[in-house]
């Protein structure tokens, strides 16, 4: 006869036991957080169904109404965006240039954090601590206070290199990653206190340099914090508006942020590109989001400084 | 043994191999940090001084102006907007959203289905918040046939007072005696009562004024047909008594004056009291039949002119507090606009499931046997949870509350996005300020600079709390 | 104060197929002092959070008083319940976690005010009526717990391994106040422990559980003397009895019992040998407690065995001295004074009443 009690962890029973004694009042829960559940899925499903419509159905009924007559739902608009294709200022454009932007950030903070991380965990000089405060320190600038100078200082870089990163998607990537190396090295560095100093002694002794080591020791076991940080960074750059607004307002190719934005602009909105722009926007990060849940709430009780 | 003193030749030379042996040491490891300190100091450190500096300058940058800039900021109306808008949504959304990721994180322990629960809540986080600022626009939308929200509430207006068939029109004020015209005046209850009195056995005709050839092309209105006496019952006829051709109302029908059709009709006696219903057919003619002997009158009862479904405009900025007649400045600083309230009901849905997730995780870490030694003190459900999770829980909420604080300082992205362009003034926030003083329009950007210097203030002390209670 | 009982106890929990608890029956009169034992696991603590209604009950019955308490919530049973980890309420001062319990019943101020400042005194609590659990040691948390439960002047106690997070000096001391806090209520204790040492020297009466089963419920005289089987002979006293498979062998004159090596034999007096008859069983398990064997030649009946000194434990007083007899091993405890080196070859017996003797299969006392 098997011990069964130590099977089920206590804690498990307990929990188990005391929400079955308010069986009642259980219902009743389930109701409510069903009601809000569905309120939560409303507007997400609303853009859906508006993307699924046909542009001259959006004025004259609700979209609910697709519930009472599914007929109504068709490909069509996705099928436009797809039949545009590239062209400029188009959606699929757009969504390229977010990856664009996206995905050198995301890759550039995470390698950066990490040496940095590096350094100021595994070094061996004085005044550590003290710099790594004052980075952390850093997160508490809005980046508002930086756009400015920021525009100049690119202008400057224009006139004495002849390349000026306004208005270049490099110019938002730069900016970006600035403002993603705080939180980072903050992640970063207090993951790798985490990792025992010892496997760094023995790397050493078997003659491996410093960036071999970094590189085949400490990044492999970081990786689940390197996946935290990629995953809120890449969230985060890729629903930015502001910054690309600054930098890449006028610009041909834009992110798709700013290319939700202009529709919105503009009086008669045709809300089939909107609602199509904003699943495609929507998208991406969802599928970041859903592959990688679990680093996500890690990333999200981190984040809280954010 | 020989002792080394200060100045000894034999001493230098070891302090220099030492400091020599120290770089040679810690080189790589300053090279790994030295890309991240080089960037922090271009385009994070240097820009903050130089934004300060600018504050103190003028448009041009070269002129040294003091205070100016922020004495602009403080007088001017578009800037003072900002700031009530800030104050409104940091008085109101951090609470909400961390009451409402507090109810529902306790609430989701006791379902099976908690998993699935969260994943809803928290994905909004994941949209842009301009993809969010979209959809909700969308919902909020005045037109009953896209936004869901006023669709329900003329769903939930239509059903308590359903509009007539002749609505009034409330813009300008119309009430149904407005629209009484021959033998017809205004009755209780926002009808029309006839004026003589009828008997069985007689017609009646009423006339009805200003009504809209829309109206009468909808509903189909025919030429009226003058009414024929009825044995023990009462005819009549109600037409629209105004005819483009003739000058003045008349009591004789004229050609291209037309029956109103539709029209609900109550036989009133004597004592005041319905005694029989009808609708008008599409010439206008009704009849009440087997009426009893009296003296009766005839009512167009009220419900025929009911106003339709106005519909909200969720995004405007009419004010929710009283503020007509105050001058352009006090204006500014007291109206509350719709809008404001529509934009944070939005972002509330985008956020509740950080709060959630944030305060669940401090729920699972609260020890179990404290609520059942609660329990077996005698505490009921509630009363655990006022007494005993949500005091344990205090320093989740308030990393929460100020984390949401912070976050609503800076808000751009939804205002800009959601708020249509009549709106974006009254709408505006500090961070919309920066951007449109510094980077549209007329350039500004010494106002800009103080701007952004005066966000940093609110900012700063936000966040520097917020970093002691999580590392400690 | 109350009695409890336990009719018939069960306790199944969702998806497992083995009882926690199975069909315990137990009476508790009111006033007295009785401890749940066993080894981990053996469903005491379910036994015990079951009478406080905090699991549900599969079957069976609980009875506090005159009542049936099974479809009673927690706070309507009258119960206090002082927990392993104290389960203080962090955020209250010493004083408010200990009239927490009456606040919500309404009691009037003052009531509260005498009712904490009494119990503070019989725990000798009063200077830290204003500070926060955090700012207490591990000792004055577990009496800060302790005086929860008192200001409540509950029908029952209830009290879960309520010393095992304390150092173990601390634990003898608490270990004297419970006793003389348990004499001075006169309330109705039931205490739950996987230290037989707590249970014998503070419970009026001890029920000994393992895997969910009641093994036998006594006084710690009656374990100790008289235990019911092999497990709860081997679970009471330190060092634990020695155990020594035996065989029955048929002689001249009756019965003997050998073991397999011979060097060990007992030379069984009445009351053992009709015993063993009456079992009907060829094999026995022999026990004895270490402290029953004594370093001496056989009276004429007893045990007697030639064993070699393996280790020795000087213990001030005593030592307890690891034999080797044959194949088996035991524990025998003589006095420290004993000349005794590793390797010595000794003759040890022991009398037929410290003899005891079990079921080789069912593990049952012959006696």
């Amino acid at each position: 006869m098997k011990l069964m009690s130590t099977l089920t962890p206590a804690k498990d029973r307990r929990v188990v036991a005391l929400a079955k004694r308010l069986h009642l009042s259980k219902a009743v829960v389930n109701v409510i957080l069903a009601l809000v559940a569905v309120f939560w899925l409303v507007p997400t499903i609303s853009l859906l169904v508006i993307s699924l419509r046909p542009e001259a159905l959006f004025g004259q009924s609700g979209w609910w109404k697709v519930f009472t007559a599914p007929s109504q739902l068709t490909w069509g608009n996705y099928a436009t965006i797809f039949s545009q294709g590239f062209t400029s200022g188009g959606v699929l454009d757009s969504l390229v240039t977010s990856l664009e932007i996206t995905i050198p950030v995301t890759i550039l903070v995470a390698l950066i954090s990490s040496l940095a991380a590096y350094s100021l965990v595994f070094g061996s000089w004085r005044g550590r601590d003290m710099i790594f405060l004052v980075i952390v320190g850093l997160m508490v600038v809005p980046l508002q206070v930086a756009l400015i100078p920021v525009v100049q200082l690119y202008r400057e870089m224009g006139n004495l290199f002849g390349l000026n990163p306004y208005g270049t998607i490099p110019g938002v990537i730069i900016f970006h990653v600035a403002f993603g190396l705080p939180f980072g090295i903050f992640l970063m560095r207090n993951f790798l206190t985490g990792i025992p100093k010892d496997l760094l002694e023995a790397g050493r002794i078997e003659g491996a340099g410093e960036w071999k080591i970094f590189y085949r020791i400490v990044l492999p076991l970081a990786l689940p914090a390197i996946a935290s940080l990629a995953i809120f960074q890449f969230i985060w750059v890729w629903n930015d508006l502001l910054v690309a607004l600054v930098f890449l307002g006028g610009n041909v190719h834009t992110p798709l942020t700013i290319f939700l934005y202009d529709q919105t602009r503009s009086l008669a909105a045709n809300y089939w590109i909107v609602s199509t722009g904003a699943v495609v926007s929507i998208f991406v990060p969802l599928i970041v989001f859903f592959s990688f849940q679990r680093y996500f709430v890690r990333g999200v009780l981190a984040g809280a400084v954010k | 043994m020989t002792s080394i003193v200060a100045g000894d030749p034999r001493v230098a030379p070891a302090k220099a191999s030492r400091r020599r042996g120290w770089w040679r040491r810690n080189w790589v490891s300053l090279a790994f940090l030295a890309p991240g300190i080089i960037w922090l100091l271009a385009i994070v450190v240097y820009p903050t001084i130089a934004t300060i500096r600018f504050s103190f300058y003028d448009e041009t940058a070269t002129k040294y102006v003091g205070l100016h800039n922020y004495a602009s900021v403080f007088s001017t109306d578009a800037i003072l907007t900002a700031f009530k808008n800030n104050i409104i949504w940091v008085l109101v959304f951090p609470f909400f959203v961390t009451f409402i990721g507090l109810m529902v994180a306790v609430l989701t322990e006791r379902i099976r289905w908690a998993t699935a629960f969260k994943t809803i809540i928290v994905m909004p986080i994941v949209f842009s918040t301009t993809a969010s600022a979209l959809v909700w626009r969308t919902i909020f939308d005045l037109d009953p046939h896209i936004g869901v929200v006023n669709a329900i509430e003329q769903t939930v207006s239509d059903w308590f007072r359903a509009p007539g068939a002749y609505p009034l029109n409330s813009a300008i004020g119309q009430t149904a005696a407005s629209l009484a015209s021959f033998n017809a005046t205004g009755g209780s209850g926002g009808s029309v009562i006839s004026k003589s009195a009828v008997h069985p056995g007689d017609t009646v005709m009423m006339g009805l004024t200003r009504i809209s050839s829309v109206t009468l092309q909808t509903l189909g209105a025919q030429t009226p047909v003058a009414p024929q006496k009825m044995k023990g019952g009462i005819a009549g006829l109600v037409w629209n008594d105004f005819s483009p051709m003739q000058t003045s109302n008349t009591t004789t029908i004229v050609s291209d004056e037309h029956g109103l059709p539709n029209l609900r009709l109550s036989l009133v006696s004597s004592t005041g009291t319905s005694v029989a219903s009808t609708v008008t057919n599409s010439s206008g003619g009704f009849s009440f039949s087997h009426v009893a002997p009296g003296s009766y009158h005839v009512e167009i009862v009220g419900s025929n002119f009911q106003t339709a479904f106005l519909g909200t405009f969720w995004l405007g900025s009419q004010s929710l507090t009283p503020v007509n007649g105050l001058n352009q400045t006090a204006q500014s600083l007291l109206s509350v606009p719709l809008i404001d309230l529509a934009m944070i009901i939005s972002y509330i849905w985008i956020w509740a499931g950080f709060a959630m997730v944030l305060i669940g995780a401090g729920l699972a870490a609260i020890n179990r046997e404290v609520l059942e030694a609660a329990e077996i003190d005698g505490a009921t459900d509630w009363q655990k949870l006022r007494r005993v999770t949500i005091p344990m829980l205090a320093p989740v909420l308030t990393v929460v509350f100020v984390t949401m604080v912070i976050n609503v300082l800076k808000v751009f992205d939804i205002i800009l996005n959601m708020a249509p362009g009549s709106s974006q003034g009254p709408a505006t926030t500090l961070a919309l300020s920066i951007y449109n003083d510094g980077f549209t329009g007329g350039i500004h950007s010494g106002v800009a600079s103080a701007i952004a210097v005066i966000l940093f203030l609110l900012v700063v002390p936000a966040m520097l709390w917020n970093l002691r209670k999580i590392k400690g | 104060m109350s009695s409890v009982t336990l009719r018939e106890l069960t306790k199944r929990y969702d998806g497992n197929d083995a009882l926690s608890l199975d069909s315990v029956s137990l009476d508790v009169a009111h006033g007295e002092f009785i401890c749940l034992v066993g080894p981990s696991g053996c469903g005491k603590t379910t036994a015990l959070r079951m009478i406080a209604g905090l699991e549900s009950v599969t079957s069976g019955e609980i009875e506090i008083g005159d009542r049936v308490v099974n479809d009673l919530s927690p706070r309507d049973r009258d119960i206090a319940l002082v927990f392993q980890s104290y389960a203080l309420y962090p955020h209250m001062t010493v004083f408010d976690n200990m009239s927490f319990g009456l606040k919500l019943r309404k009691v009037p101020k003052d009531e509260i005010k005498t009712a904490v400042t009494d119990a503070a005194r019989i725990l000798d609590l009063e200077r830290y009526l204003d500070r926060k659990p955090a700012q207490l040691s591990g000792g004055q948390r577990q009496r800060v717990a302790l005086g929860r439960a008192i200001v409540r002047n509950p029908a029952v106690f209830l009290m879960d391994e309520p010393l095992s997070n304390l150092d173990a000096k601390l634990r003898v001391q608490t270990r004297a106040e419970i006793a003389r806090l348990h004499y001075r209520l006169g309330a109705t204790m039931i205490y739950v422990t996987h230290d037989q040492v707590e249970a014998m020297t503070m419970a009026d009466r001890i029920a000994v559980i393992n895997m969910g089963k009641l093994e036998q419920v006594g006084t710690p005289r009656e374990l100790y003397d008289r235990p019911a089987n092999q497990f709860v002979a081997g679970f009471i006293g330190s060092p634990s009895m020695n155990f020594v498979p035996m065989q029955v062998e048929s002689v001249d004159d009756g019965l003997r019992v050998v073991s397999a090596g011979g060097d060990m034999d007992i030379i069984l007096d009445d009351v053992d040998s009709s015993a063993i008859r009456r079992a009907g069983v060829s094999e026995v398990v022999m026990g004895v407690r270490p402290e029953h064997i004594d370093h001496l030649p056989r009276n004429d009946r007893g045990l007697q065995l030639r064993a070699s000194v393996d280790v020795i434990e000087f213990l001030g007083n005593d030592e307890h001295v690891h034999l080797n007899s044959g194949d088996h091993e035991l524990v025998a405890i003589v006095d420290a004074r004993t000349p005794l080196t590793i390797g010595d070859s000794l003759t040890l017996s022991a009398s037929s009443e410290a003899i005891h003797l079990f079921h080789p299969e069912t593990g049952v006392a012959l006696k």
